[in-house]
């Protein structure tokens, strides 16, 4: 947990964070998000002691974290920056074991540690261990750099635009990677971004800021649909709002049964799956975007589908681009055990 | 770390130094090649101190002198980019200055009354003039070292001496070694001069050639320098390439 009191700092008498007070609890992913200048850089920097406060209260737990030294408290809380930072002269097991090093870990379990990280981000041990940063692309360096904040197990996580320097399609993948890690692990996370789509995908919680004053913090739903003031509407984006709010909705929130013989009964046009002897979807019938025939087959391919843990938005853009209106939802092993559709959008309260 | 090292290089330095041995302990086996190209001479092969001792004297020259203006230009190349001496750095780096700008034989000419003759006043010139290079590079190459880097290794919580040791020295490393090379090469030049007034090295048979006429003393001492300086010159370079790391 941590909590910030009526945290201030003051640069040549003008105040960049001004009397922000917030808690982000045990396991929450905390958003800092606000435009360039807002303070929210500076904000996280207070919280790991790279910045001294001028004025105000953070808790670390239940501690003070001015009654901490600050290479202690730095040990304890993970950092991960958008230049990434890593050690150029050291290996890519070098730079995860940093902060074990420091706290003098015995070597067994330092490496035990590395190849448990190294696979919690899909690297495999074998070909990245021994690797330099120079040799690893932009995405793989930015996963060893969250690795190496999450190398001695620290209670919180302070991550400053992270991906903001990797191109869309890997800053895609690491955002996902990112929430699994954040499941799996369910370390607290303060996040500093000023990319919205990025906090509402990843966030419990969203702290806005506008010039070093927290304006509204709320659950992201919240934010979407009370925003505190004209300034929190404008910077979420009134355009796009119902697809942003789709991106905070989740496959399974929308998931019907899904049917593998034709609706005989109802006497109206549907659709239904076919499927394989293991269970796998091959074909839809009918519920095409252009007509409606029900008698229409479409082949279902690999991207053509929906998981259960795939936002809403993601799900809708599928059935735009391959003109459906019915994807159907599989599990990790490919078998259909369920349907989204374009009706089942619609009809619920987003 | 490997790497395609470039092999002519290394071949090169393996020359170089065997020729640079083979003539330090048998320059009297050219005697009949000096011989023959100065006939006029009475003596050949400079004789009145083997080349062994000359040089073992020239590179204790350049040996003291170099770790004396590394320790010294390291020291202060570090303290002027710290917190506390950060401004100092434009004095260290104007008295570094001065240090080169002087020539180490006006050194001497001040030195000698004070020090007298022999190996200390040659060993306070040659400090002297090695020293810019040294501080020069320091300060270069702890200023190469991201910021991006040290942020991460003060948010990774290493205190102010294990962010120096283990981040910023050894990435600065090249650099400063490219500095003490420069330094290095200078002295093992310069040194030759401390035979004026009266440290033995290789400038003996030099300044004994020039004053009694005869060329002869003048190439062979020449010679071993210029061979010396390369040789050391190919043996730094190798150093510096341990602490390339992918830029």
């Amino acid at each position: 947990m941590i909590e910030l009191q009526g945290l201030t700092k003051t640069y040549d008498d003008k105040d960049v964070v001004q009397d922000i007070s917030l808690r982000i609890e045990s396991g929450e992913f905390g958003v800092l998000i606000g435009p360039s200048g807002c303070g929210k850089s500076t904000t996280l920097r207070m919280i790991n002691r790279l910045i001294p406060l001028t004025r105000g209260r953070i808790l670390l737990g239940d501690e003070d974290i001015s009654h901490l030294k600050p290479e202690t408290l730095r040990r304890r809380i993970g950092y991960a920056i958008q230049s990434i930072g890593l050690f150029p002269h050291w290996t890519v097991a070098d730079n995860i074991a940093v902060v074990p090093r420091l706290l003098k870990w015995p070597k067994s379990r330092i490496d035990a540690r590395i190849d448990e990280l190294l696979d919690l981000f899909h690297l495999a041990a074998g070909e990245f261990r021994d690797k330099y940063p120079h040799q690893l692309s932009g995405g793989q360096a930015q996963r060893v750099g969250v690795a190496r904040a999450l190398a001695a197990d620290p209670e919180v996580l302070l991550m400053d635009e992270p991906f903001g320097a990797v191109d869309p399609l890997t800053r895609e993948v690491l955002q996902n990677e990112m929430r699994r890690v954040h499941e799996r692990t369910r370390k607290t996370i303060v996040f500093v971004t000023h990319d919205m789509d990025e906090a509402l995908k990843l966030a419990s919680r969203i702290a806005i800021l506008n010039a070093g004053r927290l304006v509204q913090y709320d659950r992201p739903i919240e934010l979407l649909t009370q925003p505190a003031d004209a300034f929190v509407s404008d910077f979420i984006g009134k355009a796009d709002l119902g697809l942003k709010l789709l991106s905070r909705r989740w496959v399974n929130q929308y998931q019907d049964r899904a049917r593998t013989t034709p609706d005989a009964a109802s006497g109206r046009p549907s659709h239904y799956w076919e499927t394989d002897a293991t269970g796998r979807p091959t074909c839809l019938h009918g519920g095409r975007l252009s007509d409606g025939d029900p008698e229409a087959r479409t082949a279902v391919n690999d991207e053509w589908i929906a998981t259960p843990g795939m936002p809403m938005k993601e799900a809708l853009s599928r059935m735009v681009w391959y003109r459906v209106m019915v994807l159907p939802v599989i599990d990790e092993s490919g078998r259909l055990i369920g349907e989204v559709s374009m009706d089942g959008v619609m009809g619920r309260q987003p | 770390m490997k790497r395609n090292l470039p092999h002519g290089r290394d071949a090169l330095l393996l020359v170089l130094g065997v020729a640079l041995i083979l003539l330090v302990l048998f320059m009297d086996a050219l005697a009949p090649l000096f011989r023959a190209a100065f006939p006029q001479l009475d003596t050949a092969v400079y004789a009145r101190e083997s080349f062994l001792k000359l040089t073992l004297d020239h590179l204790a020259l350049v040996l003291v002198s170099s770790l004396i203006s590394v320790s010294v230009g390291v020291a202060a190349g570090l303290f002027v980019t710290r917190r506390a001496g950060r401004e100092f750095e434009p004095l260290v780096s104007a008295l570094a200055a001065i240090g080169q700008t002087f020539p180490p034989a006006a050194v001497l000419a001040i030195v000698v009354p004070l020090a007298g003759f022999g190996f200390v006043p040659t060993i306070v010139a040659l400090t002297l003039y090695g020293l810019l290079p040294v501080v020069q590079n320091t300060i270069a190459g702890l200023g190469t070292v991201p910021t991006d880097t040290l942020e991460a290794a003060r948010g990774t919580g290493m205190s102010a001496t294990q962010i120096l040791w283990r981040v910023e020295l050894p990435l600065a490393m090249r650099v400063i070694i490219a500095g003490v090379r420069v330094s290095v090469i200078i002295n093992i030049g310069t040194a030759t001069i401390g035979s004026t007034v009266g440290a033995q090295s290789l400038g003996t048979p030099i300044i004994a050639g020039l004053v009694g006429d005869n060329i002869a003393y003048v190439i062979q001492g020449a010679v071993l320098v210029g061979l010396l300086a390369i040789v050391s010159d190919l043996l730094f370079e190798r150093l510096e390439r341990r602490y390339r790391f992918g830029s």
